[in-house]
């Protein structure tokens, strides 16, 4: 069928017009991935080609694959992104993650100011952004950070608000503490309003706070990581402490399951990379292999075989059987 | 009546008609009126309440004149050179000013002339006269000495002598009564007779441009005020533009039809012009303000004031004609939030010299230009590229360095094996340091004690946070242990 180059800019259009007006990031629109892409459907080359040009722009990518992946193409730029931390003291880990979110923003574009916001509770409790601190690690420069200190969320909402419809600010952060009152659904919907419209981040800062329906795309669960030991010509140097790293969850987002990433922020190149994930695995309590059936001094398994419990004699030839093998442990770690 | 209390005794200090009609005076012994008229009401005197009053009042007089000053416990003086004919003449000024007096139930005296003494004479002497100038002698010639504004004791001893009026002193010679009475005698003589000029201080300083408008019908509703504010902008702009000039402080003069007057300023961080900027940086001010102006009955004169300007560059527009200038946007924003929430809402860090953690940022509040601390740089020598990284700091720091339990150390001087920070405990996995910052000894006065030398450590925890902590003092230095601290945490 021959569908002229206007109607197709019009269909463009329109659904752009319709996904902004749900909120819904655009590649939920992108055709399934297991609908065979044939160059030839006129419709599916529609959605594809309209789409290829936003997301470039609309996302900020973290750098590592997986988390990019997962969040469908990376953290929106033009939207409201939540950064929990369960308790106060993981307020380092949440301010580092913001910081390293805001310096691969600064270093995408122009050096424009970050501002953060805060209420006087939670730069008391966690104490105040030390813009010493900001160079040698995140690449900010001070003259760069502007920060704001209400007694009052309502001012301090109000100053983000002001803030986020502003093109003049790279980021602005607001930090606040526990589950306010005055921050519900219409705050997070009117923070995510304007940062939609100025096509600016804004990244709010939740410590101790529980997970509250929110307008934000994603949220993010940040705590921190024991971090790798530094490197030196000789080897990892034992007993140093090496660069930040964070244990990134995915609390929500429209587009990804959630999943849980440790990452870590190069401060000589300003990226951040992945820490490889087995060191988390190592530490399954559960016993995976269960315990020999030839042997008569067969140890214990190591802590309580809570999930799988055993069912009569297992099979032949060491090997554990179906029920008994988890799932999303492959054959390999197994054996 | 009033009483205070004056060199151990109660004493009259203010009394109304009534009691005047009943022949007691001021300076009477409370007791002595009492024993004469027992019925009499007595209230202790309030300084500071009749200091507020007149304040108030020397507001409300704003609207004749900028020049104001407080004279004395009971006077003010009036520049108004210049501002009768905005009021119909020098007449219609005082009648004006008088009746508008009368009518917020005061009790007023005004004279007019042309030096503040024969001024002050004509109002305390005569009563609403206005001398014309050169007309100074024949004011002041009948008057008692009193009206030469000269201490007591000047004028006992010129009344011994047999001097009673201030033309008797006039027409005496001058030499002997400087040589006798002083020179304040003659100096006071000779301002109010215009031979010497005497300045009269106003208590606010005077506004390099001001506008204003009277209202026929008073506005109460804050909306009327804004729009009102925008009008007189816009006449302030043509006059901040002929001076090439723009306004970095502005205040808002607000007269309540009974006499209150309300005054909000707003500071700018940048040179402003623009009638809708100024508008929505009143908006803020006056939203914040809300509960503390009270519009009563209405304002009947609005008046727009700019207390201080600065060169004001132009800049060009592109051909589009637009200027996007993301610093005016953020100097705009920061100025909007100061007025709302006040002069620390927007901070901003600036590097200082210096090797204290603490020191080393200083947090100011937003300014346009950041004032330099650092002197500049050689230009012309190529800086080595920097080998040694200073050391790492941490991304929060603690407005006051947070005391730490420490039990034990592994070494005397090492870091410790765990700790306790606000009543939770942390064991200690890996640690970095000691990294030694001493106090700043060219910054310590000549009697004050050194301040202990602080070991920092970077600390990792169980969990995997980063800590920065320090140790103040050393083991076995003296009887009391060491104490430790939590400044800052690391990303």
């Amino acid at each position: 069928m021959a569908i002229t180059a206007v109607a197709r800019d019009t269909v463009f259009a329109l659904r752009r017009q319709i996904a902004k007006i749900e909120g819904t990031l655009p590649e939920r629109l992108e055709a399934p991935a297991a609908t065979p892409v044939d160059p030839r459907a006129t419709t599916l080359t529609l959605v594809r080609r309209g789409l290829a040009v936003a997301p470039d722009d609309a996302f900020l990518r973290t750098g590592i694959e997986r988390l990019d992946a997962a969040l469908g193409g990376g953290l929106p730029k033009a939207a409201l992104s939540e950064i929990h931390g369960t308790e106060t003291r993981d307020a380092g880990a949440v301010a580092g993650l913001a910081l390293s979110l805001a310096g691969l923003v600064l270093r995408q574009g122009r050096p424009l100011p970050v501002l953060w916001i805060g209420t006087c509770d939670i730069f008391h409790e966690a104490g105040f952004p030390y813009a010493g601190g900001l160079r040698g690690v995140f690449g900010i420069e001070p003259e760069l950070m502007l920060f704001s200190e209400t007694p009052r969320l309502q001012d301090a909402l109000w100053i983000a608000e002001e803030a986020a419809r502003m093109t003049a600010f790279a980021a602005v952060v607001l930090e606040l503490r526990g589950n306010p009152k005055g921050l519900d659904l219409t705050a997070t919907r009117r923070l995510h309003a304007r940062a939609q419209d100025a096509g600016r981040p804004v990244l709010l800062l939740r410590q101790a706070g529980e997970a509250e329906p929110t307008a934000a795309p994603v949220r993010l669960i940040a705590s921190a990581a024991p971090a790798a030991s530094r490197e030196t010509i000789a080897g990892p140097l034992a007993g140093s402490i090496g660069r930040p790293a964070f244990t990134v969850t995915i609390g929500k987002s429209r587009t990804a399951l959630p999943g849980q990433f440790t990452l870590e922020w190069n401060p000589d190149e300003h990226a951040f990379a992945e820490r490889s994930p087995p060191q988390g695995r190592a530490e399954n309590p559960v016993a995976v292999v269960p315990a020999s059936g030839r042997r008569a001094d067969s140890a214990a398994a190591a802590g309580s075989v809570l999930a799988f419990p055993s069912t009569g004699s297992p099979s032949a030839g060491d090997q554990p059987s179906r029920q008994q093998r988890p799932a999303h442990i492959g054959p390999r770690r197994a054996g | 009546m009033i009483s205070h209390r004056d060199s151990n005794a109660q004493r009259i200090s203010a009394l109304d008609e009534r009691a005047e009609g009943l022949g007691l005076k001021r300076g009477m012994g409370i007791a002595d009126a009492r024993a004469m008229h027992p019925a009499i009401d007595v209230v202790e005197a309030d300084p500071e309440a009749d200091r507020r009053l007149l304040e108030g009042l020397a507001d409300w007089c704003d609207r004749y004149t900028p020049l104001v000053a407080i004279d004395g416990e009971d006077g003010l003086f009036l520049d108004v050179t210049g501002c009768t004919h905005l009021f119909g003449g020098e007449r219609a000024m005082l009648d004006d000013m008088l009746g508008r007096f009368f009518h917020q139930g005061f009790d007023v005296r005004a004279g007019m002339a042309a030096t503040p003494g024969a001024a002050w004479a004509a109002a305390r002497f005569c009563g609403d006269r206005i001398v014309d100038g050169g007309d100074e002698e024949t004011l002041l010639a009948p008057l008692p000495l009193a009206a030469l504004r000269i201490a007591p004791e000047i004028r006992a001893s010129l009344e011994s002598v047999g001097l009673r009026t201030a033309g008797a002193v006039m027409a005496a010679p001058r030499a002997p009564l400087a040589r006798r009475f002083g020179t304040t005698l003659l100096l006071r003589l000779d301002q109010a007779l215009g031979r010497l000029d005497e300045a009269v201080s106003p208590r606010l300083p005077v506004a390099p441009l001001s506008v204003e408008r009277h209202l026929a019908e008073p506005i109460v509703l804050s909306d009327d005020i804004e729009r009102l504010v925008s009008l007189l902008a816009v006449t302030l702009k043509a006059d901040l533009e002929r001076r090439g000039e723009g306004a970095r402080a502005l205040a808002l003069l607000l007269f309540r039809v009974d006499g209150a007057v309300s005054r909000v300023s707003v500071g700018t961080s940048r040179p402003l012009r623009d009638p809708t900027l100024i508008r929505r940086l009143f908006h803020e001010r006056l939203t914040a303000l809300e509960q503390d102006i009270d519009a009563g009955f209405g304002f009947d004169l609005v008046r727009l004031s700019v207390l201080s300007v600065a060169a004001f560059d132009m800049r060009q527009a592109d051909l589009a004609g637009e200027i996007n200038d993301d610093e005016a946007d953020i100097a705009m924003f920061a100025d909007r939030v100061r007025a709302r929430l006040g002069e620390g809402a927007v901070l901003r860090p600036i590097a200082v010299e210096s090797h204290l953690p603490e020191r080393a940022v200083a947090i100011v509040p937003f300014a346009e230009t950041p004032r330099r601390r650092a002197p500049p740089r050689k230009p012309e020598r190529e800086t080595p590229r920097m080998t040694i990284y200073p050391p790492e700091r941490p991304i929060r720091l603690f407005r006051s360095p947070e005391p730490i339990e420490v039990p034990a150390t592994e070494i005397p001087e090492g870091p410790p094996m765990n700790f306790r920070w606000r009543r939770a405990l942390y064991r200690v996995a890996r640690a970095e340091g000691p990294e030694r910052i001493a106090a700043e000894w060219w910054r310590r006065l000549p009697g004050e004690e050194e301040a202990p030398i602080r070991d920092y450590y970077r600390i990792e925890d169980s969990e995997g946070r980063r800590y920065w902590l320090y140790r103040q003092g050393f083991y076995g230095a003296s009887q009391a242990a060491p104490r430790w601290f939590l400044h800052g945490v690391f990303a």
